[in-house]
């Protein structure tokens, strides 16, 4: 790890960063030019990210606040709980002393923020012991905490197991290496089945009983309502933007995409995401009404459905490029809620999820339903009483959202859609839908860089005649 | 070496496969030692572990796999699309890891792709990844499946008597590969790592009396032996991903070491580790197969899986440990690194390796760091 990594504290990094960052909206554009001299890495990050008015603010603040919350938590008496990106993390925050921190967001944050991105935290991992082949998303980030150079972790809780088993390793070993105790919630091959629901709601309370013991703390009844209605408005809020997202032009900017979800899997449940949610509704909306595309030049040429992630690792370089090209981001996978008021969850009985507040145990049973219907959980997992998921979620959503075409965009280290993408992209392509897979890294830029995927994106739209 | 063992260790359709369908049997094929065995053969029906040896290219499977994958299930595929697994009656897949998981959606497209690749049987096993509690119950009711969906689709019953009858039988296949390793701790040493390997592989190949049979003469014949000549050598101990290849041990064996023993999901790891035939068999078969599991898959119960190993180890009297995994194989790779660490807190030297299931393309790589860990065991020894 190069010296310089080592004087730094990750949180503290992203605290100050994100802080400072949401204060430049009150700059001159003679002061923020001056700004941007100093911070030329973070600045093809900032400026799109600004332009898009009172959300990107909301958002800066949002993971500021995140951070700062990270750095402070010894201070303030807090617990901090490493966990995955599917995981939904509100029944943390129904928790007082309980902070979360999300590996890979971190992983895809330093990529958005810093030449570099987390590559050396990467190389550290593999140095300590972690396969070199294990994903990206995690080793980016858990580098750094492994290395010390970030909280202090008291325990790890996740949803992987049964669902992506390499990711489930991955916390596992953290865990190990930072001798912290460990709880994975367990996913069946089978999702709609009541002995299915069943097991994810035992699993669950197993979950809630292992926080209670590492915490000394037992949850606040009144606290998780209110931690579960703030993300029942967040559902309805992202419904909502998912909606107008049919609309030709569409009316949403590609960027609000990964700011969604990005906070979706650190800030569910608090009211800092809803304002977000809510600036990003009213400036949709406006859109809407007059027929505006969400791109900034206007003019919408192409829709793409990205049918796994997006690419993090050149930094936003990807929805620049869609930008230039005239292409609508209809999302990906982590973009999706699969509440029951989603629009396209209706007519596929069991997948979805219901938020029901009416008691202790009802709101325990959400939670467990809300993470066995997570992106990951529900879509990608490829559950054996629902064999085709993934194809029959992509199908449906590609044909709601009018696209054009479907990427795929992950890491050499997802086993999961490794071993089923070139199925997934024969079948799309014989419902018409021509489908490009990319064989780069969405966390780390030197599996292939910018321009060599740039390069293969032009070819693919050129050839199939798409733009 | 036994020749009957070495056959059925090297072959795909080894003799005793083709004797047993001459016969009229039935044989279905699994993925993963998360299968209660007993159940198939309790409905007389052979079960024989899937392998990928002598797959010598991956043109089938690389249209449904993508490249960043473990290439055993790849090499699995490849045999069962070009036609080699065509005596199957059935398959049960089984969720080892992502990739094994993910074989149930491959091996069905290739189903609707080559004509006959698919077994007319097809069936789904699901494994928790926890060993207790409702993940308990959750595999005694897919034994509970798997023996209905059996009697259904082979016409045959499966009853109390038969299946105690066939955990006895693998009971004692158990004991016996318990005396192996017993045999292989004795100094001075009577049996090479490639001829218990070899034999222990064979096990998931063969009907199990037959098997018995030849395990029992060639315990016998261990027993007989005066010394081997292997005595100086360094005795290892091998663990890691999926080895159904004991070419692998031969090539350690090349660099004047003996293996002792393995940490490999096949054979047996303890002498209690046996199925329990006085307890109701489904919860029996359930906590021998979930509960004694020390596969990294199951997250959460690293430091229980270490112990046993080290444990071992230290039993089996070997010098040094050496720990492969298959490239992509993400549980293994990264379970080794742990296991690095906490060996040396335990002075047990180890080696890490990775490489590709199959032909051994890489053995020159390979030996070259077998010899240069033997030497170094070596050297430290004389250093003492």
């Amino acid at each position: 790890m190069r010296p310089e990594l080592k004087e730094y504290n990750l949180d503290w990094l992203f605290a100050s960063t994100f802080s400072v960052a949401k204060n430049l909206a009150n700059s001159s554009p003679g002061e923020m030019e001056y700004v941007f001299k100093y911070i030329p890495y973070v600045r093809p990050l900032l400026e799109p990210l600004l332009e898009t008015g009172k959300p990107a603010l909301t958002f800066l603040d949002l993971f500021g606040d995140y951070y700062t919350n990270i750095v402070n938590a010894k201070e303030n008496g807090k617990k901090v709980v490493m966990t995955t990106f599917c995981f939904d993390p509100c029944i943390f925050y129904a928790v007082d002393n309980l902070l979360p921190v999300t590996l890979e967001i971190g992983t895809a944050l330093t990529s958005l923020a810093w030449k570099r991105g987390s590559t050396d935290f990467m190389d550290y991992c593999t140095e300590i012991g972690f396969s070199e082949t294990g994903c990206s998303s995690q080793r980016g980030a858990m580098g750094a905490y492994l290395a010390g150079l970030g909280a202090q972790i008291d325990l790890v809780a996740l949803n992987m197991g049964g669902v992506c088993d390499t990711n489930a390793n991955a916390y596992n070993f953290a865990a190990q290496y930072l001798d912290v105790p460990y709880y994975g919630l367990d996913y069946p091959s089978e999702l709609t089945s009541d002995e299915a629901r069943d097991y994810h709601h035992k699993d669950y309370r197993k979950l809630v009983h292992f926080i209670e013991e590492h915490t000394h703390c037992k949850f606040d009844i009144d606290k998780l309502r209110e931690v579960l209605e703030e993300k029942r408005k967040q559902d309805n809020l992202m419904n909502e933007i998912e909606d107008m997202q049919r609309l030709i032009p569409n009316p949403v900017p590609g960027i609000y995409h990964i700011m969604i979800y990005a906070a979706r899997y650190t800030y569910s449940g608090k009211k800092k995401f809803t304002k977000m949610l809510e600036e990003m509704v009213e400036i949709v909306r406006k859109n809407a009404e007059n027929g505006m595309s969400g791109l900034r030049n206007g003019v919408e040429k192409n829709r793409t459905f990205l049918v796994y992630i997006d690419n993090y690792s050149y930094g936003i370089a990807l929805y620049e490029w869609f930008e230039k090209k005239g292409i609508s981001h209809l999302g990906n996978i982590l973009s999706r809620t699969f509440a029951e008021t989603a629009p396209y969850t209706t007519g596929i009985p069991g997948t979805a999820y219901r938020i029901d507040t009416t008691n202790f145990n009802t709101m325990i049973d959400t939670l467990a339903d809300i993470n066995a219907r997570m992106p990951m959980t529900r879509t990608i997992r490829g559950s054996y009483d629902a064999p085709n998921m993934w194809l029959d979620d992509t199908l449906s959503l590609a044909k709601i959202y009018g696209a054009d075409c479907c990427l795929y965009l992950g890491t050499p280290g997802c086993r999961n859609t490794w071993s089923n993408i070139k199925l997934l992209a024969r079948d799309l392509e014989s419902f018409g839908y021509p489908t490009f897979i990319a064989y780069g890294d969405s966390f780390d830029s030197r599996v292939e860089t910018w321009e060599t995927s740039e390069m293969r994106f032009e070819e693919f739209y050129h050839i199939r005649g798409l733009l | 070496m036994e020749n009957v063992f070495i056959e059925a260790a090297t072959n795909i359709e080894s003799p005793s496969i083709q004797k047993w369908k001459e016969k009229g049997g039935k044989i279905v094929g699994y993925t993963c030692s998360f299968m209660p065995v007993e159940l198939f053969y309790a409905a007389d029906i052979l079960p024989i572990r899937l392998r990928g040896i002598n797959a010598h290219s991956m043109e089938i499977s690389d249209s449904y796999y993508g490249p960043f994958v473990c290439s055993f299930p790849k090499a699995v595929i490849q045999l069962a699309g070009s036609g080699k697994y065509h005596f199957l009656d059935g398959v049960v897949i089984s969720n080892g890891c992502d990739t094994l998981r993910r074989m149930n959606d491959c091996w069905r497209k290739m189903g609707a792709d080559i004509k006959g690749s698919l077994p007319s049987w097809f069936y789904y096993f699901d494994v928790p990844h926890k060993p207790d509690g409702h993940a308990f119950d959750w595999y005694v009711n897919q034994i509970k499946k798997l023996i209905a969906a059996i009697e259904k689709q082979f016409h045959v019953h499966i009853s109390e008597n038969k299946l105690k009858k066939a955990i006895n039988a693998q009971n004692a296949v158990r004991k016996s590969l318990w005396e192996i390793e017993k045999l292989r701790r004795q100094s001075p040493l009577t049996i090479t790592g490639t001829e218990a390997y070899a034999a222990i592989i064979a096990g998931t190949m063969m009907p199990v009396d037959e098997y018995l049979r030849h395990l029992n003469t060639f315990l016998n014949n261990i027993r007989n032996r005066k010394q081997d000549s292997a005595d100086d050598k360094k005795k290892l101990f091998l663990g890691g991903s999926i080895c159904d290849d004991f070419e692998l041990v031969s090539l350690i064996e090349s660099s004047d070491a003996v293996v002792v023993g393995e940490n490999i999901c096949f054979g047996i790891r303890n002498e209690k580790d046996m199925v329990s035939e006085t307890d109701d068999p489904l919860q029996a078969l359930t906590a021998k197969y979930l509960s004694a599991s020390v596969c990294p898959r199951m997250m959460g119960w690293y430091k229980e899986r270490a112990d046993m190993m080290i444990k071992r180890i230290k039993n089996l009297n070997a010098d040094g440990v050496i720990m492969q995994n298959i490239r992509f194989c993400d549980l293994h790779g990264t379970e080794n690194g742990l296991l690095e660490r906490d060996f040396e807190k335990n002075n047990i030297p180890s080696l890490r390796i990775e490489r590709e299931y199959g032909p051994l393309t890489e053995t020159g790589r390979l030996k070259m760091r077998f010899d240069a860990f033997i030497e170094q065991l070596k050297t430290a020894g004389i250093n003492k």
